[in-house]
């Protein structure tokens, strides 16, 4: 194509059309002024090396391009999720001893998790993992409150959110417990523990990640 | 700034003066005896007397036994056989001794049937009874009241609110006290407290008496219109109600320039009654043997005497819950809440009512 373009003047048309043979170094001359014009920001140094065809080292740009931002997909909100009722338990699923093989299931978790649970384990011990651990499926009660209706609701603890507890109870009622100002009671195989909700306001999920301090009173 | 006035503040008495006549209909000399349940002392006064008559006496040894029970549970005062027993039947009032109103948990039962309960913070929040905090508090509440209404239960007997006050009581949070029981029975019936609690430490008590005799003791002198006195013929109320605790306490009332005691001396204008005769009746007595001591009293001026008055002073329990009905009553700097009649020869009475600071003004 590019002999299509452009061909080479023979000598008699060179002379027909009064074209001057430039120099070689009027050439050059001419390629570097033309070549300093069309880029300007490149330093002389640089335009000889790239018509030297040097190997050139890749520059690398001190500030980056910005990333494109990954599109990731924004989650729902906690009104969207609540009308999913992904989370919801149906009334006919309500009924306390379709949980009871669930209660179990938990109890066997807590073994294991605390390696046996003979007679002289130490409480510290099963304190420290009863904190990270989960408890779907514990029956928990409640001992003190500081509403007295709340007193004395014991039952399988189903879900667990950042403020509440959701228990059924042996009548089969579902019961909303929540955690500020009440002290709850978990036993398993003879050892009693106090959960004093106050302090556990948080997720199960980031439960089992936190470092519990001992501030403020246990006080209602 | 705040907490240096608060503490300079003194806590408050309030003394209701009142004067009627007891043959007035709208009188309430009965509705106040009758619904001041714990009285722990009742003494009266008659100047001009050498020997108490025979009827007084008689009926001051007639004040009923009261019983005393050690490590009761609460949960025996709520079953159906002892509200039947002696709640319906009369009048059966209870009241926790041993036990500080400000510091610990104290019960009552009332004689109409009520069951209150003074409890601190921890012990409401465990027992999970609805009740309501104190009304003596103060920012951070410490006391809570919670009522059972006996009767109430009775008429219902397997209702949800029974069973949770009796599981309360017998799992939740088992409470004992030590009680100070007494019951005036309408009927002549067999049973008898001694005998339902046979199993628990109970112990019978009479009221103690003690009869003694003043000589010259120097009274003021009164009228029974003038309620607040006149300036050289009568004495109000309240020097009256000051000499009557001095003698009631047995002060020296000379008024001696070098005494350590007391410089209390008698309001004047005074007369100097030859011999007086003071009567002191200590224990848990009833508001139906006052009232017939009362109505005895009243009799006393059916035959002409020398003394122009007496006066009937009646004191309650520091420690009880309530004063009046069911105001609250508070121990704060004294716990006192007395009451007292000055009853003249011509059927006119003075009464006096007095409460601390943690009280609801008397009725």
């Amino acid at each position: 194509m590019k002999s299509v373009i452009y061909n080479a003047f023979s000598q008699k048309e060179a002379k027909e059309f009064d074209v001057q043979h430039t120099g070689a170094q009027r050439a050059e001359a001419f390629v570097r002024a033309f070549l300093k014009r069309s880029m300007p920001h490149m330093s002389q140094q640089v335009r000889e090396d790239l018509l030297q065809r040097k190997a050139v080292v890749l520059e690398y740009f001190t500030h980056r391009k910005q990333k494109e931002k990954k599109k990731k997909s924004r989650g729902l909100s906690a009104k969207q999720r609540r009308e999913l009722r992904l989370f919801d338990i149906k009334p006919e699923q309500q009924r306390y001893s379709l949980f009871l093989p669930l209660h179990e299931l938990w109890k066997q978790y807590i073994r294991d998790l605390c390696n046996g649970l003979k007679p002289d384990t130490q409480p510290q011990m099963i304190q420290a993992k009863l904190l990270k651990a989960d408890l779907h499926g514990a029956i928990v009660s409640v001992t003190k409150s500081k509403c007295p209706s709340y007193v004395g609701v014991t039952g399988i603890l189903l879900q667990e959110t950042k403020h509440v507890f959701k228990i059924i109870t042996k009548e089969d009622r579902l019961k909303v417990i929540p955690k500020l100002n009440c002290v709850f009671t978990v036993e398993i195989d003879g050892f009693i523990s106090y959960i004093y909700g106050s302090k556990f306001q948080l997720r199960s999920s980031e439960r089992s990640a936190k470092k519990f301090k001992a501030k403020g009173t246990i006080d209602l | 700034m705040a907490t240096l006035c608060r503490l300079r503040e003194v806590p408050r008495h309030l003394l209701v003066c009142e004067k009627s006549n007891f043959g007035h209909d709208k009188s309430r000399h009965r509705h106040i005896v009758e619904t001041h349940y714990y009285n722990y002392r009742v003494s009266f006064l008659i100047p001009e007397c050498g020997i108490l008559s025979k009827e007084l006496k008689d009926l001051v040894m007639a004040f009923g036994p009261y019983y005393s029970v050690k490590d009761l549970p609460l949960h025996e005062l709520i079953t159906h056989e002892f509200i039947n027993t002696f709640v319906k039947k009369g009048s059966c009032s209870a009241l926790t001794y041993n036990a500080n109103i400000d510091e610990d948990n104290a019960a009552a039962l009332l004689p109409n049937g009520k069951l209150i309960l003074s409890l601190d913070k921890d012990t409401y929040e465990e027992t999970g009874l609805q009740g309501r905090p104190s009304r003596y508090s103060g920012r951070k509440i410490m006391k809570f009241i919670v009522s059972i209404d006996l009767m109430d239960l009775s008429f219902h007997p397997a209702s949800k609110k029974y069973e949770r006050v009796s599981w309360a009581f017998k799992e939740k949070k088992p409470l004992r006290f030590d009680f100070l029981l007494a019951w005036h029975q309408t009927g002549a019936e067999e049973s008898t407290l001694m005998s339902y609690f046979s199993s628990y430490r109970i112990q019978e008590h009479r009221p103690k008496i003690a009869v003694s005799s003043v000589a010259d003791l120097q009274c003021p002198v009164l009228r029974s219109s003038e309620l607040g006195g006149q300036p050289d013929t009568a004495c109000s109320a309240l020097e009256l109600f000051d000499w009557l605790g001095a003698v009631f306490s047995h002060a020296e009332l000379n008024n001696e320039p070098d005494s350590f005691l007391s410089s209390y001396c008698c309001p004047q204008p005074s007369t100097v009654v030859a011999r007086a005769s003071l009567c002191t009746v200590t224990g848990f007595i009833l508001p139906e043997k006052i009232c017939l001591l009362l109505e005895q009293l009243c009799r006393y001026f059916d035959e002409p005497k020398l003394a122009p008055w007496v006066t009937l002073a009646v004191q309650g329990f520091a420690d009880s819950p309530v004063s009046w009905r069911e105001n609250e009553h508070g121990f704060r700097r004294g716990g006192e809440h007395l009451y007292n009649f000055v009853i003249f020869n011509n059927r006119d009475y003075w009464l006096h009512m007095a409460v601390g600071a943690d009280d609801d003004c008397p009725p």
